[in-house]
């Protein structure tokens, strides 16, 4: 088994302690950490992500593998800091809605985006439209993803959308929503930019909207 | 006997917990004590007979409340109970619950397993969005089932033209707004003393929701609120408001519990006994007279599949063998109106949930999350099937027999579902009346159901 399938085994274990460990084997042996990341961490994370969507396991051996990466990112972050973009897929600001205190699906979606190489900027719940915006603009955000459970709640998605325009700032950040009421005309009526009906589709739209933002080009 | 005021005073001064902290350790003892009662999930036993396994099941349920407790969000503290005062609070607990008045008057009583008395039918779209120049239509198609006991509220998505948004003034309007409507549908149903279980979904805010609550606005004395408990085994000052006005207040009020299989819960077999824990909760936390249970696939936001008809039939006998708490179950289906698929699903969960000892919630469908998507007929659909099994005295082996000939008809489609047909297609709007092809569609379905031993004739 080379370095890079023992870094995706580590993941699927949820072996914290060793995939910290392989990551300092990766660093002393000249490994590019964003290759490591990719090739090893994030491959161990989709095999667990495809295990979750088929309820083969749940939602905490997901997160004891999230954590396995994010103990090994601790490791590589030095190094990773020294690169352009820091070798990050993106950078999200996520969060539950104003007036909506419900956060498990949308805490998935964290883990998920997290280990697929994405730097995450979790805000909780029931964050204010307002706060979304400022964050994003002080964090540098790439992707505003707004979730939402309630019926009520989610009639606060556009005014996300109408405030970023308002403040003449609609094209600078792509825009997700999700939630259990939310679909996808839903999406298409208030104009955002992206919709996950679940975890592994929103990596998958958070990827296609990175790669849209970067012009083509796939970090 | 635990007090409102002990819960309160329990918040202020439990252990304090990080919240992460909490989830954690819900997923680790639930998988724990599963190990421990040796509670296993078999795929052809859907609605289990074991009830050995059944009992294991309670008290599991119960080990894992006493172990955990519950969350509160706001001060950030777990609430601890003994059993003893579980116990106490399980021998006091309601043995009935009466909802409307006059013609109208429904008494909600608590079911055995197989029990040959039909189930209460709370008839109710579940929130499902609408229009609001349908609102009133739709609501009005549950009311008017003959068989339903009670009604509820679907979700208008504006309220004289403006989205309804939480915190905001337009959420008490739109609170106000949905109570006189659904009094209002009442009358047009040709029942104006028909309970309403839940008085408000479409508000989250407590002042909104206890601004809607009078009786000027058409509220009877003994219509009520759900109590949402915030998964898993969590509660806020938001939710104990509500506890706080209905206690003084004299309206019903039932706790509403969602657990999700998948996520801290765990498995089918963890699920089942996070559910049964979360009834201890509603009982001390919220004073619940009832409860309702939905656990969902956390994927496909329904409760058909196979694995949470298991959990769904194993939690609601275990509750109906140890307690006589009123335990009701609230079917969501993947499929949308006027498909075979949402009548298959709607009959299996009424079938295994009635022979469990369950009472029904009427019902939701295409995951409760499709505009225009729920009609009065898939709440015929789930009470006459929940009727015929319990006169008929169905016992859960040919539950099981007939859900699992169900589960074949649909269950590869689940992640596919149909979204079926909008209210407007499904039903006349000028008489509220079910249109011939849902009627010629459903008619087919039963022929197919009598074959499979359920009695139509």
């Amino acid at each position: 088994m080379n370095l890079f399938e023992q870094m995706a085994e580590a993941t699927i274990k949820g072996d914290k302690e060793q995939c910290a460990a392989l990551a300092r084997v990766a660093l002393d042996e000249g490994v590019d950490p964003v290759q490591a990341i990719q090739e090893g961490y994030t491959k161990g994370m989709h095999v667990v992500g495809d295990r979750f969507a088929v309820l083969e396991c749940f939602l905490a051996e997901v997160m004891l593998s999230a954590n396995a990466v994010s103990a090994a990112m601790e490791v590589l972050r030095p190094s990773l800091l020294e690169r352009p973009g820091h070798g990050s897929q993106g950078t999200i600001i996520l969060g539950t809605i104003q007036g909506d205190v419900h956060e498990i699906g949308k805490n998935i979606v964290k883990i998920m985006l997290q280990a697929d190489g994405f730097t995450v900027h979790d805000l909780g719940y029931d964050v204010p439209v307002r706060r979304f915006v400022e964050q994003a603009e002080e964090l540098g955000a790439d992707i505003i993803g707004a979730s939402s459970l309630l019926t009520t709640t989610m009639t606060y998605q556009p005014d996300l959308i109408n405030l970023l325009g308002e403040l003449g700032l609609r094209d600078k950040y792509r825009v997700m929503i999700g939630g259990a009421p939310v679909t996808a005309e839903w999406a298409a009526e208030i104009g955002a930019d992206g919709y996950g009906e679940n975890a592994t589709k929103a990596v998958e739209v958070a990827r296609s909207l990175m790669q849209e933002k970067r012009g083509g080009e796939v970090s | 006997m635990i007090s409102f005021w002990d819960v309160i005073g329990r918040s202020e001064s439990g252990t304090l917990v990080k919240e992460e902290e909490f989830d954690w350790k819900v997923a680790q003892t639930a998988r724990e004590i599963v190990e421990r009662y040796d509670i296993r999930y078999d795929p052809e036993q859907v609605v289990p007979s074991d009830e050995d396994l059944v009992d294991r099941v309670y008290q599991a349920g119960l080990d894992l409340f006493l172990e955990l407790g519950m969350f509160c969000r706001d001060t950030g503290r777990v609430l601890k109970f003994t059993r003893k005062e579980v116990e106490q609070a399980l021998k006091h607990a309601p043995t009935t619950v009466t909802y409307g008045q006059g013609k109208d008057l429904a008494v909600m009583a608590c079911r055995s397993i197989e029990d040959t008395r039909p189930p209460f039918c709370l008839c109710t779209p579940v929130g499902a969005p609408v229009a609001e120049e349908r609102f009133v239509p739709m609501v009005q198609s549950f009311a008017q089932e003959p068989l339903a006991d009670t009604f509820s509220s679907a979700f208008s998505q504006t309220v004289h033209g403006r989205p309804i948004k939480s915190g905001t003034p337009q959420e008490v309007e739109a609170a106000i707004w949905n109570v006189i409507k659904l009094r209002e549908a009442a009358k047009a149903a040709g029942r104006p003393g028909i309970g309403i279980h839940n008085l408000v979904s479409n508000a989250e805010q407590t002042d909104a929701i206890l601004a809607a609550v009078q009786a000027d606005f058409g509220v009877l004395p003994n219509d009520g609120l759900a109590i949402a408990a915030i998964s898993e085994l969590k509660i806020d000052y938001e939710r104990v408001k509500k506890v706080a006005f209905l206690r003084n207040s004299g309206h019903n009020k039932y706790g509403l519990y969602g657990p999700l299989m998948g996520g801290y819960a765990g498995g089918p077999e963890s699920t089942a006994v996070v559910l049964v824990a979360h009834h201890f909760l509603g009982l001390l936390a919220f004073e619940a007279q009832w409860h309702c249970c939905f656990p969902l696939h956390i994927h496909h936001f329904c409760n058909t599949t196979r694995e949470l008809l298991w959990l769904i039939s194993i939690a609601t006998q275990a509750l109906s063998r140890n307690t006589h708490l009123l335990v009701t179950i609230s079917p969501f289906a993947a499929a949308g109106p006027c498909t075979e698929m949402v009548v298959y699903e709607i009959v299996a969960n009424v079938l295994a949930s009635t022979v469990s000892g369950g009472d029904l919630n009427l019902v939701a469908v295409a995951s409760n999350r499709h505009p225009e998507r729920a009609t009065g007929m898939e709440a015929r659909i789930g009470a006459e099937a929940g009727h015929l099994a319990a006169r008929q005295g169905m016992t859960r082996t040919h539950a099981n027999e007939i859900v699992k000939r169900l589960l074949d008809l649909y269950e590869s489609r689940i992640s596919d579902a149909p979204l079926g047909k909008r209210f407007d297609e499904c039903y006349d709007m000028e008489t509220v009346q079910p249109m011939q092809k849902y009627l010629d569609l459903y008619e087919g379905c039963k022929k197919k159901l009598s074959g499979f031993g359920l009695d139509y004739s």
